[in-house]
């Protein structure tokens, strides 16, 4: 025997009944309210935690149970089984089981999923996004710390000219502009924008000098372009910001601005090593050593070193003396040097 | 045990009753299975199970909310929660896309989401009280469509003309909208406070802002204007710890006005929305103390920020029991003589857009 509240879904009523349970069906037995109804026909709130569970009939009115423990007796004598997310919730191996395994995946879809996802996304993205987000950029950065390049006419006009008699590697020859610009705040740097654009800055062509080095910078640059690099940065930094939103957001969304900025800096690495393989192939297709880009960030690392702890090239480019072990490594298989 | 509360036995005409508090039984480490299990199951399924996620918290928190020996229950159906979040989802990308490219076409899409934000919005306020039940009768909103274009539209508009001079005068709309036009069964809900108790607590929440400015102001002035310096020094090469400093002072400021002027501003509007709604001749009362709600913002974030995210069910659930546990029900007679009204169909694309664009209706 199990009471209940018994309610015919057309008022607040509360009518106490009995519950119990002969052969195959349900009685249900109160004031006013006499049922026997075949159990088949009755339908168990799952458990959640203490909450009451109802059994529901077809009719659209219910029985609310309280005694959770005199139910779980009254339906071990029908044919009712809890579903397996209900058992799943319950089962505290599963429930620790569950913890590492989100942890592992969250890992998992960081390091692996978010920049292959990217990836994919960064070459799905049409070309006019790219176009009209370069522009935009380019706006934005020629109205602050962009300023016109101090650097000769000639002299720009001999880098334009070799830079785009480059061959590249999967054929023809760069599709990219090279534009040049001076910036106190950003020094002896160089970058691609999403449409894959470069600019060159005065302090870049100025520390390395030579030519060639040069052309290995914008070598790596056009490994920025060929692999939408930016574009594969605002993809995960858009993904990790709304996944922050989701998880802490119901707390506090105030928090979840925050990783995403942090997070994008940390996450160039691989994209700087795929630029340089890139870069070194493109060399080597051209008939020069994979070296030179290696010459270049050497002398961008003496500058950056005699500039203090500043901006400049190299903060936005980790780990140069990995990088450069690894070019000349390159070179050395290459067979000059 | 005893299925029916006391004060709830035979009716006697209409006269005043004792108080019907509101308990909350739900418990952290009961709750914390169906959330990780919840989490997973989203997880391995690419997000196809959040839907049926979200029905089983929200059923959890219902379900073990309760008014005068009953329980509430919640019926929305996952299937309709899945179609509301892809199309959600297919709105936020076309939004987010937009924004990002500043092209004309940015504005034709802004202009077809704030034609369509009321009407979703009116939507998914009967979405969630049309799925919302107490003593197996359907709650409903009966809002008009034209209504909501008049309280999110065009005083969404005037508030942003008049730089939200006239958002406490919004706010009144909108929950004179919302509480006015919501039933219980047959039985009407009414609003009744005036613009001018929105001010009253809109002018608290400026005057607590403008303290706090000036306090953040003086402390974090310092490490701004040493990052200035070293800007200045180093001919334009700002020092990247000098900026995260700054960064951190910026953010700090924020996660700190959201755990102490934010809490105190959610408990006196509550409050105040609570204690002027009716339930038919029922009176609401709600009497949430601003410090207690700081106090366990506070330690809620400070925990789940400590605990990498595992403490969220408890916070969650403490946070709901304190919440729920200041509202009264104070009868003018039998809570027995509710009835239910004809059954509808409602999609769910409306409670899903509204909380994709992060639209906080629950204040």
């Amino acid at each position: 025997m199990l009471q209940a509240n018994y309610f015919d879904g057309r008022s607040t009523r509360v009518r106490v009944v009995n519950l119990s349970v002969a052969g195959e069906d349900l009685i249900i037995a109160g004031e006013d309210v006499n049922f026997r109804i075949p159990f088949v026909d009755v339908t168990v709130d799952e458990r959640l935690g203490r909450a009451p569970r109802r059994l529901r009939l077809k009719d659209g009115t219910f029985c609310e149970v309280r005694d959770l423990e005199a139910l779980d007796t009254l339906l071990s004598l029908t044919a009712h089984r809890d579903g397996w997310v209900d058992r799943m919730q319950r089962h505290v191996q599963f429930v620790l089981f569950s913890i590492f395994a989100c942890a592992l995946l969250a890992i998992a879809a960081y390091q692996w999923g978010l920049p292959w996802a990217a990836a994919k996304g960064a070459q799905v993205l049409p070309p006019a996004m790219g176009r009209t987000l370069s522009m935009r950029t380019l706006k934005v950065l020629d109205g602050s710390i962009l300023l016109p390049s101090k650097i000769g006419e000639e002299r720009r006009r001999t880098l334009s000219a070799r830079f785009h008699a480059l061959r590249l590697p999967e054929g023809g020859t760069p599709r990219s502009e090279l534009l040049f610009r001076s910036s106190p705040q950003l020094g002896a740097n160089a970058f691609t924008l999403p449409d894959g654009t470069i600019v060159a800055l005065d302090d870049l062509l100025a520390v390395i000098g030579d030519d060639r080095q040069i052309l290995a910078v914008l070598a790596h640059e056009l490994g920025h372009a060929h692999g939408r690099h930016s574009l594969q940065l605002l993809l995960r930094s858009s993904a990790v910001g709304a996944f922050w939103a989701l998880y802490v957001g119901d707390i506090s969304s105030l928090l979840a601005a925050a990783p995403a900025a942090i997070v994008e800096a940390s996450y160039s690495q691989d994209l700087e090593r795929q630029a340089d393989d890139y870069g070194a192939a493109l060399l080597r297709h051209n008939g020069m050593s994979p070296a030179l880009l290696a010459d270049a960030l050497e002398k961008l690392a003496a500058a950056h070193a005699e500039a203090s702890k500043g901006g400049g090239y190299l903060s936005s480019h980790p780990a140069t003396d990995a990088r450069m072990r690894r070019l000349r490594h390159q070179a050395a298989s290459f067979g000059d040097e | 045990m005893n299925s029916v509360s006391e004060s709830e036995s035979p009716a006697q005409g209409s006269s005043p009753r004792a108080p019907e508090q509101v308990h909350f039984s739900g418990n952290g480490a009961e709750y914390f299975g169906i959330w990780i299990v919840n989490l997973l199951l989203s997880i391995v399924t690419l997000g196809i199970y959040s839907a049926w996620a979200k029905v089983r918290r929200l059923q959890y928190f219902y379900r073990h909310t309760e008014l005068a020996g009953s329980s509430f229950d919640f019926h929305g159906s996952p299937g309709k929660i899945l179609i509301g979040r892809v199309i959600a989802l297919a709105m936020l990308i076309a939004y987010n896309f937009s924004v990002r490219l500043h092209s004309p076409l940015t504005i034709v899409i802004l202009v077809v989401i704030a034609l369509v934000m009321p009407w979703l919005l009116r939507n998914s306020f009967r979405f969630r009280l049309y799925n919302t039940s107490w003593r197996g009768t359907r709650f409903h909103f009966r809002g008009a469509v034209g209504a909501s274009y008049r309280v999110f539209l065009l005083n969404g508009f005037l508030t942003l003309i008049t730089f939200y001079v006239m958002a406490p005068f919004m706010h009144q709309r909108l929950k004179a909208y919302q509480h006015g036009n919501s039933w219980l069964g047959r039985t009407q809900c009414s609003f009744h406070a005036g613009a001018g108790q929105f001010y009253l607590i809109y002018l608290l929440l400026l005057a607590a802002a403008v303290a706090f400015a000036f306090v953040i102001g003086a402390s974090g002035i310092g490490g701004a204007l040493a990052t200035f310096a070293q800007v200045h020094k180093e001919g334009g090469h700002a020092n990247p710890a000098a900026v995260f400093r700054a960064l951190a002072i910026l953010y700090g400021a924020l996660i700190l006005l959201g755990i102490s002027i934010g809490p105190a501003f959610h408990a006196l509007i509550t409050n105040l929305v609570w204690n002027s709604t009716r339930v038919g001749e029922h009176r609401i009362e709600c009497n949430m103390s601003p410090f207690a709600l700081i106090w366990i913002t506070a330690s809620n974030f400070v925990l789940v920020l400590l605990t990498l995210g595992l403490f969220i069910p408890w916070a969650m659930v403490r946070l709901a029991k304190f919440q729920l546990e200041s509202v009264r029900l104070l009868p003018a007679g039998d809570l027995q003589e509710f009835v239910a009204a004809e059954p509808e169909s409602i999609g769910a694309v409306g409670e899903e857009a509204a909380s994709a664009f992060d639209f906080d209706i629950s204040l």
